[in-house]
């Protein structure tokens, strides 16, 4: 204190005091420790004290809005709002406060890294959002056109095929040369007008089983796909150039040679977009959002840290680009 | 010292003022919709509040007027048709909220109108004779026998009453209008039903509730309750 100020200035508020400044500035200190220190050391943290008039209430300061409040009480009651009952109205803000609780403890002890289901909803929840726009717009006559031309190669008609696949078996009965003659007698056989039954049993032949339905022989129709599915390489490549009424060259296999007989073949035709619109259109909408999904993912990896083990990185061609990318 | 006294004067008239405002704002969020209806002080305030909002956000879509534009589909807000809910401010103020198809999670999005031309749920002529059975629905110039088969296909193989309704007055929770003009979001004139029956339509509104503050969602769900019910 300077000589010159007194104990008398000290509530003078017109004069200068060095004491009264510090003990203004302890006093500040103290009521700062101790509105953090009760901040920090209370079970509920940082709260509001008064909820903000948008909402009806707050959940560990999670607002629950009083529009979503009354569309809640409409949706469960089917009555206008202004017409609910006080209890209805208290029933559905009990069921929304629990829900919200629920929410948050299932925040808290981190559901969502472990409960598949959880996880689940929260992609789909994801990908939803990411593509609403997308679902939203409607393409115009031309842009369906021009993907339809881009990509006519999809609409094209699958091909029917009825066929047989026969095999002149080598093995203990025959020498691999033995069967190949005896396929190619069956071939020139069958080319000659040979029936077909007669030919399987004069040369011996089997079917191969590839088409076979419950243990009998495949004569229905078969569609190209499943006959590419079924059939080895080299037999659904010889019989996919066949046409009705056409026999194989003999083809050598493990098993044996066969011998494909097409008895019917109707061969896949390119559809008009007319025919195709209603496809055209769902496999629009599917890339575009597919597109949106991947730019999104692409997004969230640009900003996150994925750090791979070596051998993940040699898992994947693109990780160290990845890796570049998120360093 | 005059000076000051009418800066300090003028600053807590200025903070008076804000905080009143705030107040008022306060009053129009917390207030229950149907009382608010019959609140002509509130009522008031927040279509002062809601006009610049509007002007600002909402009317490049739905025209200055509230009249809404044919080219988007934007509905004309100003009439007593909604395709949500009842009109009444809960409902408005949700729609706003959320909007329509917005991507939010929230938002109305039960259903759209489907093309029922383009995804062959109709062929080119059934879908005129749609189109003739709905101006007949909205008494216009029609042809009589293919309205007849229109409304065959009304009601059976085009579905159309499932979300239109048996009486063709419309759906509010799936937001399928009436058809019974002379109210048209598109346009009802023949070639514009045929474009939305042929190739549906999906009419979008975006979320508001991250771009506004409550009280101007409020507000402007006011004004356009008021403007609707307007003589």
């Amino acid at each position: 204190m300077t000589p010159e100020q007194s104990s008398g200035d000290f509530f003078d508020l017109a004069k200068p005091h060095v004491r009264r400044s510090m003990v203004l500035l302890a006093l500040g200190a103290v009521i700062g420790l101790a509105i953090a220190g009760y901040g920090l050391f209370t079970a509920k943290g940082t709260r509001s004290h008064s909820v903000p008039p948008e909402d009806l209430a707050l959940v560990n300061n999670r607002p629950i809005l009083r529009s979503d409040f009354m569309t809640q009480v409409q949706t469960e009651f089917a009555t206008p709002f202004a017409e609910s009952l006080p209890e209805q109205r208290a029933k559905v803000l009990q069921e929304m406060v629990a829900e919200e609780l629920q929410v948050q403890r299932g925040l808290e002890i981190d559901l969502p890294s472990f409960d598949p289901d959880v996880r689940s909803a929260l992609v789909a929840g994801v990908q939803l959002e990411v593509a609403a726009d997308v679902m939203a717009q409607q393409p115009t006559d031309q842009e369906l056109r021009t993907y339809y031309e881009a990509h006519k190669g999809r609409y094209v008609g699958e091909g029917v095929l009825r066929m047989r696949d026969l095999v002149a078996k080598s093995g203990a009965a025959a020498t691999a040369e033995e069967a190949m003659a005896n396929a190619q007698q069956a071939v020139t056989a069958l080319r000659a007008g040979l029936p077909v039954e007669q030919a399987v049993r004069h040369y011996r032949l089997e079917d191969s089983g590839a088409l076979m339905v419950a243990g009998h022989v495949d004569t229905d129709e078969v569609f190209e796909f499943a006959a590419k599915a079924k059939l080895a390489g080299e037999i659904y490549a010889a019989a996919a150039t066949l046409r009705s009424g056409q026999v194989s060259e003999p083809i050598r296999q493990s098993d044996g040679v066969h011998v494909v007989v097409m008895l019917e073949h109707r061969l896949p035709v390119q559809e008009d977009y007319a025919t195709a619109a209603d496809r055209v259109w769902t496999d629009y909408k599917d890339e575009a959002q597919a597109r949106v999904r991947q730019a999104n993912i692409s997004y969230l990896r640009s900003r996150a840290d994925i750090l791979l083990s070596p051998e993940a990185r040699e898992l994947s061609p693109h990780a160290r680009e990845l890796q570049e990318r998120v360093r | 010292m005059i000076f000051a006294v009418a800066t300090v004067v003028a600053l807590a008239c200025g903070l008076c003022y804000w905080l009143h405002l705030r107040s008022l704002e306060a009053s129009l969020v917390r207030e229950w919709p149907a009382d608010l209806a019959h609140d002509s002080r509130m009522m008031r305030f927040a279509v002062s509040l809601a006009r610049p909002v509007y002007a600002r956000h909402c009317a490049s879509c739905h025209g200055a007027n509230l009249h809404g534009d044919h080219a988007t589909g934007a509905p004309d807000l100003a009439d007593s048709v909604w395709l949500y809910g009842d009109g009444g401010i809960g409902d408005i103020e949700n729609t706003i909220l959320y909007g329509v198809r917005s991507g939010h999670p929230k938002a109305h999005n039960v259903t759209d109108m489907p093309a029922e031309g383009r995804l062959h749920q109709l062929s080119a002529p059934e879908v005129d004779d749609v189109v003739e059975f709905v101006l007949a629905l909205s008494r216009q110039p029609h042809a009589g026998t293919a309205a007849e088969r229109g409304r065959k296909l009304f009601y059976e193989k085009g579905n159309c009453f499932d979300c239109h309704a048996s009486d063709a007055m419309g759906n509010t929770d799936y937001g399928a209008p009436p058809l019974l003009g002379p109210k048209w979001n598109y346009g009802g004139d023949r070639l514009t039903l045929r474009n939305t029956i042929y190739s549906g339509r999906h009419g979008r509104c975006p979320a508001w509730i991250s771009v506004l503050r409550p009280p101007q969602i409020r507000a402007l769900a006011v004004y356009l309750y008021a403007e609707s019910r307007a003589p």
